[in-house]
């Protein structure tokens, strides 16, 4: 291989948080001109290989090069002085500064950044806008324009197209096809395989912190990217819901709402979830689905319609008031129903501290329910001291079992599996049925259509704070489900 | 929908973002003409006394501003303004001008360095701000009577006239008092939303993680914020013996000074969790609170009540801004 052709490299990196080995010894090689997937499971080791090249953590071994010199990055500024911009997960802006601010603050040339802007069709974006006033998906092409503008050689970008539309991931691919073509490089870190499939070059797929493979993408297929991820060949996915369709039996309603309206986003919903079901709901961003959610779990408060827990009409004026009533909700940002310092034990036997009894001593039967929970999960509790050392399909675990130590009637999910790998993926499909079977009453707000021909029994879809369609799980498909999300007419 | 078409006009933006700045402008603005009703005379008398009287709690309130916004909290400016007191009393009095204004810059450059040293401690350690500037608060205090066992020492008539407007202490213009009111408040207040330093101070107390990840110097941040809490602390010491015309090294003295100093942060719309507020508004809640004295005693009330009225006072403000932004988002 010519060496001057290979624009970053990594050799031997090892990195560990504790006794929490995140990298064992990773050597990749991104070639100028390559957009490279970086690929592997939760807990594989990517985020910890991202933060290494983007300059947030020190490697404890290993060394990095950049156009063949050995560089070292102590912090992310150095990095982004040797030409590596990151765009992170979580958009590093500023909450409380407006667009414009954040700009200045990253020395970055406007007329460059509100042409990058521009080609996201973002080129009317507010720049004195706060931070904190935009939502998600444009923070992420701000930061992503910000990130174009700096002329990086490589960009590093870590689940891009997760919270973006179709149609923002589309400019996406175009701006990293013109990127190649300049001779420079991209890598992207990405659970969207047929992303990886159509846009990259080469990928690189690590497992327990190795790289265990390095694949031209035009030689394989999605299913062996799938078994180097998970070391073992796949059985293929589960179709439990037409296998076990004509065996499921559903009890009584377990929640219901009524012209439930909030003061813009939500517009009188109406539906009812029975025990033993599974409420497939289908929507684009900001459709106010999330408000939907604030509502049933107590959060935030409806201005109209009601809420009827087994028959019975509530008034939810926290979410202490809906978990006293079994409607527990698993929000989609993990984090903010966490304690990121408190160990898995502490953060899954929190709700059970809510009953009065528990203030003086310690029950004798939390540790063997705590224990269960982490058994039926398949928790890895080796970074068991703080939950924040966990990978992102670990946390979601804990989220989840929090609900099975205390018992629970209806499950709010808004997203579960988002940023989550294809293992974890399905170990929380499977639970998600096996509660319904035990009589469980389930609404699950799914990003990914697929999941609802997977787990769910019946999908409703929301368009613009009101339910426009449902649909039999069964025979709805992802373009049906889609069109119906867009607002349009489906045919019969 | 009207909000966010008003949101679009950048005048009103400004207006709207700096509403907390305005209100208690508003407030003091209320308190001098309620108070102007209930005494016989006021005139330029009541002007310089109301500014003099304030520009010791202004100072330290803009420079805990500033620590604050960049998500610290200083516990020791007001043993810092003891030690710039001290050394002001002890050393000025009698002195000719040259030497006077040396001495002046040297305690202003001297505490911000000796307080940008202790937030590079802070960031070296990982000690919380809390903690560190607690104990060297109580070192300074200790230096400070050291250096001036008992009340004592005088000033300068240059530095009487600067801060009081008069170089007796008495009577005087309330010009060079006002201007050095308003003229530290607007530079710094100007300085830290249009400088990058200034902004990245706002950056490092909103989001440390997303700063860092941005490429900022965060340490560089903390030690310019703590830099500049020592430079007002040093300022408000050199307004105090202009002030008092003494020295006064007692505990007390300082650790009131950094309890108000907090009061007019919060009252100033300065969010304790550090990248949100103002320090207009914080120039205005140090006269504020300043102001309740004479208007208790204009009133007749017991000044032992005084502190009692100001915790109301506080809490009074703080739970309607609470309520006016709790009737906006139900709104939104």
């Amino acid at each position: 291989m010519n060496q001057s052709q290979v624009l970053l490299a990594t050799q031997g990196v090892a990195k560990a948080y504790g006794p929490v080995v995140a990298l064992r010894g990773v050597d990749m090689t991104v070639r100028r001109g390559e957009i490279h997937a970086l690929l592997g499971a939760n807990g594989a080791g990517k985020s910890t290989l991202v933060k290494i090249l983007a300059g947030v953590q020190p490697a404890d071994a290993g060394k990095v090069y950049v156009e063949g010199r050995v560089v070292q990055f102590h912090t992310p500024a150095d990095a982004i002085a040797a030409g590596i911009a990151t765009v992170f997960q979580d958009p590093a802006l500023i909450p409380d500064l407006t667009v414009a601010h954040n700009l200045r603050l990253s020395r970055i040339d406007n007329a460059k950044f509100h042409a990058w802007l521009e080609r996201f069709g973002l080129g009317k974006l507010d720049l004195g806008a706060l931070v904190r006033e935009l939502p998600l998906e444009t923070l992420r092409i701000v930061d992503l324009a910000r990130a174009a503008a700096r002329d990086p050689h490589v960009l590093l970008l870590d689940e891009i197209t997760a919270a973006l539309t179709a149609d923002q991931a589309e400019r996406v691919f175009d701006l990293l096809a013109e990127w190649r073509a300049q001779g420079k490089s991209a890598v992207l870190i990405t659970h969207r395989l047929a992303e990886v499939m159509r846009i990259c070059d080469q990928a690189t797929i690590l497992r327990d912190g190795r790289n265990v493979a390095e694949l031209v993408t035009a030689e394989v297929d999605e299913h062996q990217l799938v078994e180097a991820m998970l070391g073992a060949s796949v059985e293929p996915m589960l179709k439990t819901t037409q296998d076990a369709a004509a065996t499921r039996r559903f009890g009584e309603t377990a929640l219901e709402v009524r012209g439930l309206a909030d003061r813009h986003h939500v517009r009188g919903v109406s539906f009812a979830v029975r025990s033993g079901e599974i409420l497939g709901l289908v929507a684009l961003e900001g459709q106010g689905q999330d408000r939907l959610f604030d509502l049933l779990s107590g959060a935030r408060r409806p201005v109209a319609g009601e809420i009827l827990v087994a028959g019975k009409p509530c008034r939810f004026h926290s979410p202490y008031d809906a978990v006293r009533r079994g409607v527990v909700l698993v929000p989609g940002d993990r984090l903010i129903a966490l304690l990121p310092n408190q160990s898995v034990h502490h953060n899954l036997a929190l709700p059970l501290f809510n009953h009065l009894r528990r203030w003086l001593r310690i029950p004798a039967d939390e540790r063997p329910r705590v224990q269960r929970a982490i058994e039926r999960l398949s928790i890895d509790v080796r970074a068991a001291s703080q939950v924040r050392r966990l990978s992102g399909g670990n946390q979601q675990k804990v989220v989840l079992g929090r609900w099975l130590v205390s018992g629970f009637r209806t499950l709010l999910c808004f997203d579960p599996t988002r940023g989550i790998d294809i293992q974890t993926k399905r170990e929380i499909y499977a639970l998600l049925r096996e509660l319904a079977a035990q009589g469980a009453a389930i609404v699950l707000y799914t990003s990914e259509l697929a999941e609802i021909g997977l787990v769910c029994d019946r999908a409703l879809v929301m368009h613009d704070g009101r339910i426009v369609d449902e649909q039999d799980a069964a025979t709805a498909t992802e373009s049906s489900l889609l069109k119906a999300a867009h607002g349009l007419e489906v045919g019969v | 929908m009207a909000f966010s078409v008003a949101m679009r006009n950048p005048a009103l933006r400004i207006l709207f973002r700096n509403s907390w700045a305005l209100g208690v402008w508003l407030l003091l603005g209320a308190l001098v003409l309620w108070y102007s009703t209930l005494i016989p005379v006021f005139g330029p008398f009541q002007i310089t006394s109301i500014t003099k009287n304030s520009l010791p709690l202004v100072y330290l309130a803009i420079g805990q501003a500033i620590i604050v916004i960049s998500g610290g909290i200083d516990l020791s400016l007001g043993a810092l303004l003891l030690l710039s007191n001290v050394i002001a009393a002890r050393f000025m009095a009698g002195q000719p001008l040259p030497t006077v204004v040396l001495i002046a810059l040297g305690i202003v450059a001297g505490l911000a360095l000796l307080n940008a040293l202790v937030g590079f401690v802070i960031t070296l350690s990982g000690v919380p701000d809390i903690v560190v500037t607690l104990a060297t608060g109580y070192i300074w205090s200790g230096l400070a009577l050291w250096i001036l066992p008992s009340p004592g020492g005088g000033t300068a008539p240059e530095m009487r006239w600067l801060f009081t407007g008069s170089p007796s202490g008495v009577g005087g213009s309330y010009w060079p008092p006002l201007l050095m009111l308003l003229i530290p408040g607007a530079l710094v207040a100007i300085w830290s939303r249009t400088t990058r330093v200034g902004l990245s101070l706002y950056a490092v107390g909103s989001n440390k993680t997303a700063a860092q990840l941005a490429g900022l110097d965060v340490r560089r941040a903390k030690i310019v914020a703590y830099g500049i809490g020592g430079a007002m602390a040093g300022l408000a010491g050199l307004a105090m013996v202009a002030l008092t015309g003494t020295g006064d090294p007692r505990f007390a003295i300082g650790a009131n000074a950094t309890l108000n100093s907090v009061a007019a942060v919060v009252l100033g719309g300065v969010a304790l969790t550090g990248g949100v507020g103002n320090v207009f508004g914080v120039v205005a809640t140090g006269v504020t609170l300043i102001m309740l004295n004479p208007i208790l005693i204009a009133m007749r009330v017991d000044s032992n009540n005084a502190q009692v009225i100001q915790g109301v006072l506080i809490a009074g403000v703080m739970m309607f801004g609470g309520l006016v932004a709790f009737l906006r988002e139900r709104r939104s």
